[in-house]
């Protein structure tokens, strides 16, 4: 009796064990279906496989194939208006049970109580990937979403390179001139000026555009708080090389954080700029332009300034237009030292979150699992990958870097498509299809990037294209980057920092475009410190524990 | 009896109109009470924390406050102007034609920009006047430099003011083209025959006889002196001109939608709102005492 009892027991024990671990498995399928609503943001001009939605495609299909889910849309909107369109649902308390925020976002809503706490339930369905992607970060992961010691959101999680700009510049160009490679600031002025004057582009007189700028609205540089990554068709590269980082927060003379955006060499480097639009060495239509794209794609841009990936974008429509422009990348302008030290970003700049109440919060993430897990197998040609439902970006932190390598690797016969199974590449998901793709798109000679070596019409071009070009300049520089690690907000940044951000913006895109005079810039940080900025230095201060 | 039922039927008309006021005027006037809150989403309208006139006080603190409202006055002061002034010209200057076929074309021709939203007419606004522009192109034509119109401070409120009234003034004109059909063609007549010229006859009949009208549009153009147009403002602005082209509107826009500072935006509303309130009133006493012109 005994016996049976201590059997019966084991086997309830076991069963119990066996339910927790099928409850709690990251792919686990769902008896029955759970439906998730989500805002979701889609691409207004985006196309869809016949019969398709932004609401039943292969990925909403794919989730209820796979774990059971089905995802409804409660609002859509088009990426320019996700943000507010977000904003009016936060402010009005009137939430979709998952959605992609930002960190002002995620702040405001947990000021408002509106968050589910994710701590149990990552630890439970978390994906190996996911985890190891995390695990990777150093902790900066963590930092960005435990509050209170409680995880209230799943930061994606992308590679550094995205913060780092680099110099793209039509090499055809240079070699048609018989020029080299700028490498001071000097050497860039003399190469914008050369491109204009002896238009090697036999563009219309006039229109050939030496170093690209901002559209309308854009910035001039990266900020810490919303643009501190991806920051394309700006200029910080230019203040990198003067010894500038305005817009993010840097180590002062004594050590502590001071903001680089009123700093004396941020004022020389605004002096440089607007001597080279005075020259019309920059787009003339700087910040008043629709579309800083325009020009690249119809072949007028000798050089923009942006970070690895632009294969993807916007090099495939220029190459339809013009199959011979051979955009490369560079680490240039380098400072007065030689070097080259540019600011990088905040890898965590989007949050997955869940509406507190919502009784299925592990959907959201068995949902990044599972892109996380089967992304590459994804048709990604036919529907775009955006369109994943509350796709948030989660890959390892130095997944371009071991993707280049491989890739090197394998055009010059070191390693073969077999090494690369297996073991700790089980991490990357791309790794293996990149690999196999890159003969594809590479032609012969495999030492020479110059566009006619590439197959520019595969659909495996920009990506391969961006980690092996993008990805060139710096993986063999070693290099320190010029700003402290804060990319958030404090109480009075949420209170102050959009009219300080405004005075800013005004002020220098003045100043660049002859509108104000340089002492303007002076004014500028008087009123700074005066208007918040000095408590708000000293807040960044505190939180930076000095 | 009769007319009882003309009316259910005129009243019935209002409805939708009544509908629309209800929805997105005065139930959301509910909402002003974040102004003295630090509204908090989850907390709600009833929940938030009150901070009195917190706000306010801070508003008048920054910068930007004299420079949008004075922004705001400035650009919708010279709408005004010159959305009473451009259409009366032309419509005085359509009533001299004679020919009904010309008259009529012209005037549909003229009244077709109103038609179209600022979205589509900002773009065409921008390609218009941009660097490579056809404005540009004919200025080359004279030997002026290439100019990059929307990326001037100085020269935004020109632009605005100017884009505005060419889109209205076609449509403006139609009051004052009503109002000139009411005067009686014998009084032309008799003034013809005491020997008046036809300019004579401009300020001694026209102009008295349609002086009613211009004194009354002008007069309740007073409740618009805060409104300077977000649709048409949002749509060509960008930060270089944001010194003299950032009105209360885009700014309640950018703080309250992009920032996330609703109760400071909402304060900002509440401002031009009560000093809009104002305007209305006085301008309701003035179409009295000046047009006798009167609602309740």
């Amino acid at each position: 009796m005994k016996k049976r009892i201590l059997i019966g027991f084991t086997f309830l024990l076991s069963l119990g064990a066996w339910a927790t671990a099928q409850a709690a498995d990251p792919y686990g399928k769902y008896d029955s279906p759970v439906t998730i609503n989500i805002g979701n943001r889609i691409d207004p001009t985006g196309k869809f496989p016949e019969g398709d939605s932004p609401e039943n495609n292969v990925y909403t299909r794919y989730a209820k194939d796979t774990f059971n889910i089905i995802v409804k849309d409660v609002w859509q909107s088009s990426y320019a208006d996700y943000d507010r369109k977000l904003n009016l649902a936060i402010a009005s308390n009137d939430l979709p049970d998952a959605m992609v925020v930002n960190d002002a976002q995620l702040r405001q809503m947990l000021k408002a109580d509106q968050l589910q706490d994710l701590t149990d339930v990552y630890a439970k369905y978390a994906g190996p990937l996911l985890k190891a992607a995390w695990a990777k970060t150093n902790g900066t992961a963590d930092k960005a979403v435990t509050f209170n010691g409680k995880i209230m959101a799943i930061p994606g999680i992308t590679v550094p390179d995205d913060g780092y700009t680099l110099a793209w510049i039509r090499k055809d160009w240079l070699d048609k001139l018989g020029l080299k490679v700028p490498q001071s600031l000097d050497d860039l002025e003399k190469v914008a000026k050369a491109f204009i004057d002896k238009n090697p582009g036999n563009l219309p007189k006039g229109t050939t555009i030496g170093i690209g700028g901002p559209q309308s609205g854009g910035q001039l540089y990266g900020d810490f708080l919303f643009h501190s990554t991806n920051n394309n068709f700006a200029f910080d590269p230019i203040f990198s090389a003067m010894g500038a980082t305005p817009g993010y927060w840097i180590a002062g003379k004594d050590g502590k954080a001071v903001y680089g955006s009123i700093q004396p060499e941020t004022k020389a480097a605004l002096a440089k700029l607007a001597d080279f639009y005075k020259k019309g060495l920059i787009d003339p239509e700087m910040s008043v332009r629709k579309d800083a794209t325009e020009g690249i794609i119809a072949g007028q841009v000798g050089i923009f300034f942006g970070p690895w990936w632009h294969g993807y974008w916007p090099f495939p429509d220029a190459m339809k237009q013009n199959p011979n422009a051979n955009w490369q990348a560079y680490a240039v302008p380098l400072n007065a030292s030689g070097k080259w030290a540019p600011h990088s970003g905040n890898s965590h700049t989007q949050f997955l979150v869940v509406r507190k109440g919502y009784a299925h919060p592990e959907a959201a993430i068995k949902l990044q699992n599972g892109l996380m897990r089967d992304q590459f197998t994804f048709n990604v040609e036919a529907t775009r990958i955006e369109n994943y439902p509350i796709r948030t970006v989660i890959g390892m932190p130095d997944d371009l870097l071991v993707a280049r390598k491989a890739a090197l690797d394998v055009l010059m016969g070191k390693k073969k498509i077999e090494d690369f199974q297996g073991g700790d590449y089980r991490s990357y998901p791309y790794l293996l299809d990149d690999i196999k793709s890159l003969l594809l798109v590479k032609k012969p000679p495999f030492d020479n990037f110059d566009i006619q070596y590439w197959d520019t019409t595969s659909p495996k071009w920009p990506r391969i294209y961006s980690i092996i070009v993008g990805g060139a300049p710096y993986s063999n520089l070693s290099f320190k980057v010029s700003q402290l690690p804060f990319y958030s907000s404090t109480k009075t940044i949420e209170t102050k920092w959009a009219s300080l951000k405004k005075m800013e913006d005004e002020t220098f895109v003045n100043i660049i475009l002859g509108g104000k005079p340089l002492s303007a810039f002076d004014e500028f940080v008087t009123k700074w410190k005066a208007q918040g900025g000095d408590t708000i230095t000293a807040e960044v201060r505190q939180e930076l524990g000095q | 009896m009769r007319n009882r039922g003309l009316s259910k039927h005129y009243y019935l008309m209002l409805l939708p109109g009544f509908a629309w006021l209800l929805l997105f005027s005065i139930l959301p006037m509910f909402g002003l009470v974040m102004a003295f809150q630090d509204y908090n989403p989850g907390q709600g309208v009833l929940g938030s924390p009150w901070v009195g006139w917190d706000n306010f006080q801070y508003l008048l603190e920054l910068d930007d406050s004299r420079t949008i409202f004075f922004n705001t006055v400035y650009i919708s002061v010279l709408k005004i102007l010159g959305n009473l002034l451009v259409p009366l010209v032309f419509a005085l200057l359509l009533n001299e034609l004679r020919l009904g076929f010309l008259k009529k074309s012209i005037q549909t021709i003229a009244y077709l920009p109103h038609f179209l939203s600022w979205v589509i007419l900002g773009g065409i606004m921008l390609d218009l006047f941009s660097l490579h522009g056809p404005v540009n192109h004919l200025l080359s034509a004279f030997g002026v430099r290439p100019v990059s119109f929307f990326g001037r401070a100085d020269l935004f409120p020109g632009l605005a003011v100017g884009s505005d009234v060419w889109k209205e003034f076609g449509y403006n004109a139609i009051f004052y083209l009503a109002a000139l059909t009411g005067i009686s063609e014998s009084l032309y007549e008799s003034a013809s025959i005491d020997g008046a010229t036809r300019w004579q006859q401009l300020w001694t009949v026209t102009l008295p006889g349609i002086s009613t009208t211009i004194v009354l549009l002008t007069v309740l153009s007073l409740g618009n002196v805060l409104n300077a147009g977000f649709d048409q403002i949002f749509n060509l602005y960008n930060p270089i001109v944001y010194s003299t082209g950032d009105i209360v509107d885009t700014w309640v826009y950018r703080s309250g939608l992009i920032n996330l500072q609703y109760s400071l935006a909402t304060a900002a509303g509440l401002i031009k709102s009560f000093v809009g309130f104002l305007l209305i009133v006085l301008a309701y006493f003035l179409a009295d005492k000046y047009a006798q012109y009167r609602i309740f």
